[in-house]
């Protein structure tokens, strides 16, 4: 038997709960729910949908996660919502499970910390080791990429995508794709545009590059971001130079993001099933989606 | 009173009034003064305090808050709900008194962590995305859509059709039919996208843009002598008229913060 508070909280009989897994008082977990081993609940949380939580979480008051996505074009399909192990998940955080048409689910990887208030809507992926600070929103169809750190109140358009170990400011509206390893804020909070400011020396430091690597990555960085006109002759510039490792995976970031719609790569993937969700899904179910599709 | 579709770990005061079919999940609180009307879903963990009413096939998700009240006795409070509004997770709706109730119309999505101030009246139609903050005695007017982190002062009107982009700082009236952007905000444009999905004719939207190409041309700041001529315009389009009286009433850009 699980470690709760059996009179007060309300798991529904279906539910697998590891038998280690701790859930605190008020809590509320459907029918369609996992939850791993040395996973922590704290007090009101609301587990429902098809929703599998894997080992070692810690998940705080009051959070609501599996909840039907805010998404007009969901209409009650039993899309998931996996998270990883060893997450810190601060209280009020919430999270969403996927669309049918936007790909069936919304990914959470591993040792992510996502503080109080964050919310993560349908068909997000959040890989590992993200930082998401406080009252972080992010829309639909978002990829954050290993390591990204989005300060407080700072919040996303949907289909944008961040790139590894890349810093959003502090109460920045993100619009279009953040390039891996850059400073992406604004000044003035509103009327201009946030920009790439620099790079994310603690995302560089952290990310463990050969010392080869590292310089390589500064020096695309300061040649595609000094001033960013004309980012698609010197992308070219830089592949024709023959870069390698994180210098080209910056340049294919940035190609990608130029392609895109509005600055968003993502925004191709609309009404598509994206590559990260035909990692996950089992072939019957992406066979299923197609099929609902028509 | 033992119901069927009533979880016994809530608490439904004695002389709440809820129709027959009302679902209300686990750990909620219903106060005395409440009245709940048919085909509405209250999920887990909801509190709905004060003299307040809801319509009918409303959803309220889980931690939602109907009825708040920042001081005094939280039974007094008073707040109409209309019918087949969706009140998302953590979302909070203030009580207003007995001469001055909070008012929300039908038809509304509230997302995640909104709030609704006290004596507020919401229209009808209209989606506020996360975290969108009304202060009290907003006017809020039909079809308004607001993005995350929409800030609206108090006693500020948002015109109908409007669209507030992210961040935005509603501190005086805004125009309906508008795009707003920024902290203060500026009119960006005519919000054509939300026009043509409510059913305006191209014809309606083209003089829409030109009414707003003369009156703010980019710059965010009204122009009043555009202003009277267009007022003196005889055969200005209907929608025109309707913005043209809606500024002469509230003058947008000089602020009327009480």
């Amino acid at each position: 038997m699980s470690k709760t508070s059996p009179s007060q909280s309300n798991i529904h009989h279906s539910a697998r709960v590891a038998p280690d897994a701790t859930v605190g008082p008020f809590c509320v977990i459907g029918p369609d729910v996992t939850i791993g081993p040395g996973s922590v609940l704290g007090r009101r949380v609301t587990v429902t949908g098809n929703t599998t939580i894997g080992s070692g979480n810690v998940i705080g008051d009051g959070c609501v996660l599996g909840a039907a996505p805010q998404d007009l074009k969901y209409r009650g399909a039993d899309s998931l919502l996996v998270i990883g192990h060893n997450n810190r998940i601060g209280r009020n955080v919430t999270i969403h499970i996927g669309t049918e048409p936007g790909g069936y689910v919304t990914r959470i990887g591993d040792d992510n910390t996502l503080l109080e208030g964050v919310h993560v809507a349908h068909d997000c992926f959040v890989d590992n080791g993200v930082h998401l600070g406080r009252v972080v929103q992010l829309a639909g169809h978002i990829l954050v990429r290993d390591g990204a750190v989005m300060e407080d109140m700072s919040g996303a358009h949907h289909f944008v995508t961040i790139g590894r170990y890349a810093r959003i400011g502090p109460r920045t509206p993100v619009r279009r794709d953040v390039p891996p390893f850059t400073n992406f804020f604004t000044e003035d909070y509103g009327w201009t545009a946030p920009s790439v400011r620099g790079v994310h020396e603690a995302g560089v430091a952290s990310a463990g590059l050969k010392r080869d690597e590292e310089l390589e990555l500064r020096r695309a960085l300061s040649e595609l971001f000094e001033d960013e006109s004309a980012l698609q002759t010197k992308i070219e510039q830089l592949e024709n130079m023959g870069v390698e490792g994180e210098a080209a995976a910056l340049c294919e970031f940035c190609q990608q993001s130029l392609a895109g719609k509005f600055g968003r790569h993502r925004e191709s993937f609309r009404g598509q099933v994206p590559p990260e969700a035909i990692a996950i899904l089992s072939p019957e179910k992406l066979a299923a989606i197609q099929r609902n599709k028509k | 009173m033992a119901k069927a579709n009533i979880s016994p770990h809530s608490i439904v005061e004695k002389g709440a009034k809820l129709a027959r079919d009302v679902v209300v999940g686990p750990f909620c609180y219903i106060g005395s003064g409440v009245k709940i009307g048919k085909g509405c879903v209250i999920e887990n963990n909801v509190t709905i305090v004060g003299k307040t009413t809801l319509g009918e096939l409303n959803h309220i998700y889980p931690m939602a808050v109907i009825g708040a009240t920042l001081d005094g006795d939280e039974t007094q409070g008073v707040c109409h709900l209309g019918s087949a509004n969706n009140l998302r997770e953590h979302a909070t709706i203030y009580a207003g008194s007995a001469k001055q109730p909070t008012r929300v119309g039908n038809d509304n999505l509230v997302m995640i962590a909104c709030q609704v101030g006290p004596a507020t009246q919401v229209g009808d139609h209209c989606i506020f995305a996360n975290c969108t903050h009304i202060a009290e005695e907003a006017i809020i007017e039909d079809y308004v859509r607001t993005s995350a982190f929409s800030f609206v002062d108090r006693s500020v009107r948002l015109g109908a059709y409007t669209f507030t982009a992210g961040y935005v700082q509603v501190d005086h009236d805004a125009p309906p039919f508008a795009m707003i952007q920024g902290s203060p905000y500026r009119v960006r444009g005519v919000n054509s996208h939300n026009l043509k999905q409510c059913g305006f004719g191209e014809e309606d939207i083209r003089s829409l843009k030109r009414a707003f190409r003369e009156l703010f041309n980019g710059s965010g700041e009204m122009k009043t002598d555009a202003l009277e001529q267009l007022a003196s315009d005889g055969q200005a389009n209907q929608y025109v008229k309707t913005l043209v009286k809606y500024l002469q009433a509230c003058k947008p850009g000089e602020g009327n913060d009480v």
